[in-house]
């Protein structure tokens, strides 16, 4: 698994991909899809697909793939180097979203929330899988969201193949497994030599898990707090860990969209309350006194200065 | 917008960042620095700021940008107020007018230093150093002459003419930057398919006279709109649209259905029709205790009490 492409630019989505064993072009395959990294606070989440022949379950399954969360992660390596050694029948393929990503999707004005990310991201990947000529029968995922409308959605999009939407699926399925372990070997590999765009000097490393509720991660996400910019693109800034943090010690940042009590943004938009529309007196006060600014300079948004 | 006021002011600090002109800090023609000097504007007779430069020979208006959620970062800093400040040039004369006006009472020739004279804004007397100042006045009073003296005198006749020139060549700097002066339009960046042939030139010659306004007092702003022959607005309505689409025909309209036949006094109730087997059988059912439909649509004092 080579890394290289994604830590040269980690703000954005990355694909990295094995070769496509020649027999899941001729034979019916089986896929499984599984994410890691969803949880944390900080670094990518990592989406993995890996698929082979519906024939070759069983060799999939000698190779005694399990749930990623049972092993530890010097077992995941291993299996791992089995999985890319076993690439005359298996396939992999996985989707970095870097932490930037998941910040701006679900920060940006027409929030993009991380099930709508996670779903969408694992049909890429099955589409990928599709375009590159797999002969994809059955997909086994590992559910985000209620699985049945999980389920429908995916079996929708992809027509004539047979989707199975199941919570622990990675425990169920090895081909789920399979993918779980190349998804978490890459969360941990990124994670550990995250190259930090940002001019911090030398970076403590010891972050932990990356977990909100890891002391490790706490200590790390106060000592790294800038008052204005927050933090570095390695940490997820719509985790509420991060908000919370920003929103106590950073200097305040006000952007148009935010939400603010409706009887304030009311006040700020010199809106009036509809009540004072039925009022006696309201007739004579609503003509404003002031002479108003001419249309060229209000729509320029221009204005006289009294004072520096 | 009083919390607006307040985040403005807790953001002032030192630095501005402003456009102007190289012309407007320019410091090698003579050592004085350009300085900033609050002045009585002419349109609401409260203070402004001004800038005078090059030794109070230019004298410059400052307009800001303000919007709300704006900031800078200027090089290794944030500002946290994001205006932007436009330095440009200004014809004094608009400034001096107000005074001039109001000597005018006396309805004498004076000298220019002492008819601009203003206990509230002693800076004013420095605009008669400006370079077009005293060689333009002619514009907007009469002069004589008496010895080396200069006396001045009001002039409105002369006055509405400058700024029947001034209006006139406001419009053709809005045509030539294509700025859309028909109402309907409130957005500046929205940008016009249309022409600006599709404006007539009263559309130009009023927008003109607005932004002119905003630099003369009311009493000649409305002085000048006769001048310029343009009938006064008097209701806000008359600018906008006409909301309903003009009828196509010059024939009177009729109403569609005639109501009035209700009203009239051989006007009776037609008698129900016959009810159908179905209403009938309906009509039977025994409805004691049960609540009329239109209970369940009136005012929710009662859940509130309970």
């Amino acid at each position: 698994m080579d890394l290289s492409h994604f830590d040269s630019n980690n703000s954005v989505s990355c694909r990295l991909a094995s070769q496509v064993p020649d027999v899941c072009r001729t034979e019916d395959c089986c896929l499984g899809i599984d994410e890691a990294g969803r949880g944390p606070v900080l670094g990518p989440m990592v989406y993995g697909i890996c698929f082979c022949p519906v024939s070759k379950k069983g060799e999939l399954k000698d190779l005694k793939v399990a749930d990623s969360k049972t092993l530890t992660e010097e077992e995941r390596e291993n299996l791992f180097e089995k999985i890319d050694e076993a690439n005359s029948f298996v396939g992999w393929a996985l989707q970095i979203l870097s932490p930037n990503t998941i910040s701006t999707s679900m920060l940006q004005r027409t929030k993009y929330n991380l099930n709508a990310l996670s779903h969408d991201t694992a049909i890429g990947l099955v589409q990928y899988a599709l375009d590159s000529g797999v002969q994809l029968k059955e997909v086994f995922v590992d559910t985000v969201g209620p699985a049945e409308k999980y389920e429908d959605k995916l079996s929708k999009l992809f027509p004539g193949i047979e989707v199975t939407v199941r919570p622990k699926a990675d425990s169920l399925f090895p081909v789920v497994s399979a993918a779980s372990i190349c998804a978490k070997v890459a969360r941990d590999r990124a994670v550990k030599g995250w190259n930090f765009q940002e001019d911090l000097g030398e970076v403590d490393a010891d972050y932990g898990s990356g977990y909100p509720g890891d002391p490790k991660t706490k200590a790390w996400l106060q000592k790294y707090l800038d008052p204005v910019f927050g933090y570095p693109q390695f940490v997820r800034f719509s985790w509420s860990t991060a908000k919370i943090l920003m929103d106590n010690k950073g200097v305040a940042v006000h952007w148009d969209d935010d939400e603010e009590d409706g009887e304030k943004a009311a006040q700020r938009k010199n809106n009036k309350s509809m009540l004072s529309y039925f009022s006696a007196s309201a007739g004579g006060n609503t003509q404003n006194p002031t002479p108003q600014t001419h249309r060229f300079f209000t729509e320029r948004r221009l204005k006289n200065l009294d004072t520096l | 917008m009083a919390t607006k006021k307040k985040r403005t002011q807790s953001a002032h600090t030192d630095s501005w960042v402003v456009m102007a002109a190289d012309s407007a800090i320019d410091t090698q023609k003579d050592d004085s620095d350009p300085a900033f000097v609050r002045l009585r504007n002419p349109s609401t007779d409260a203070a402004s700021l001004y800038l005078l430069g090059s030794g109070d020979v230019q004298l410059f208006e400052v307009k800001v940008f303000e919007e709300e959620f704006h900031s800078w970062f200027v090089g290794q800093t944030v500002q946290r107020d994001g205006r932007l400040m436009f330095v440009t040039p200004m014809d004094p004369l608009y400034l001096i007018l107000p005074y001039l006006i109001k000597s005018d009472k006396e309805g004498k020739f004076q000298p220019m230093d002492q008819v601009v004279m203003d206990e509230e804004f002693p800076a004013c007397s420095r605009l008669l150093s400006c370079t077009c100042s005293l060689t333009s006045l002619h514009h907007v009073a009469e002069e004589k002459e008496v010895g080396d003296l200069k006396f001045h005198r009001y002039s409105q006749e002369k006055t509405l003419n400058w700024l029947k020139r001034k209006v006139e060549r406001t419009v053709t700097a809005l045509k030539k930057r294509h700025i859309s002066v028909g109402e309907g339009v409130k957005s500046s960046t929205y940008v016009r398919v249309k022409s600006e042939s599709d404006y007539n030139e009263e559309d130009y010659l009023r927008y003109a006279h607005g932004l002119i306004s905003e630099y003369i007092s009311e009493d000649l702003s409305k002085a000048l709109l006769s001048h310029l022959q343009l009938p006064e607005l008097t209701s806000p309505k008359e600018t906008e649209p006409p909301s309903k689409k003009r009828k196509l025909s010059d024939n009177p309209v009729e109403a569609g259905e005639d109501y009035t036949k209700f009203n009239s006094a051989d006007f009776t109730r037609k008698p129900p029709k016959k009810m159908t087997t179905a209403q009938k059988t309906l009509a039977k059912v025994d409805k004691s205790g049960m609540k009329p439909m239109s209970s369940f649509f009136s005012p929710k004092v009662k859940a509130e009490n309970k």
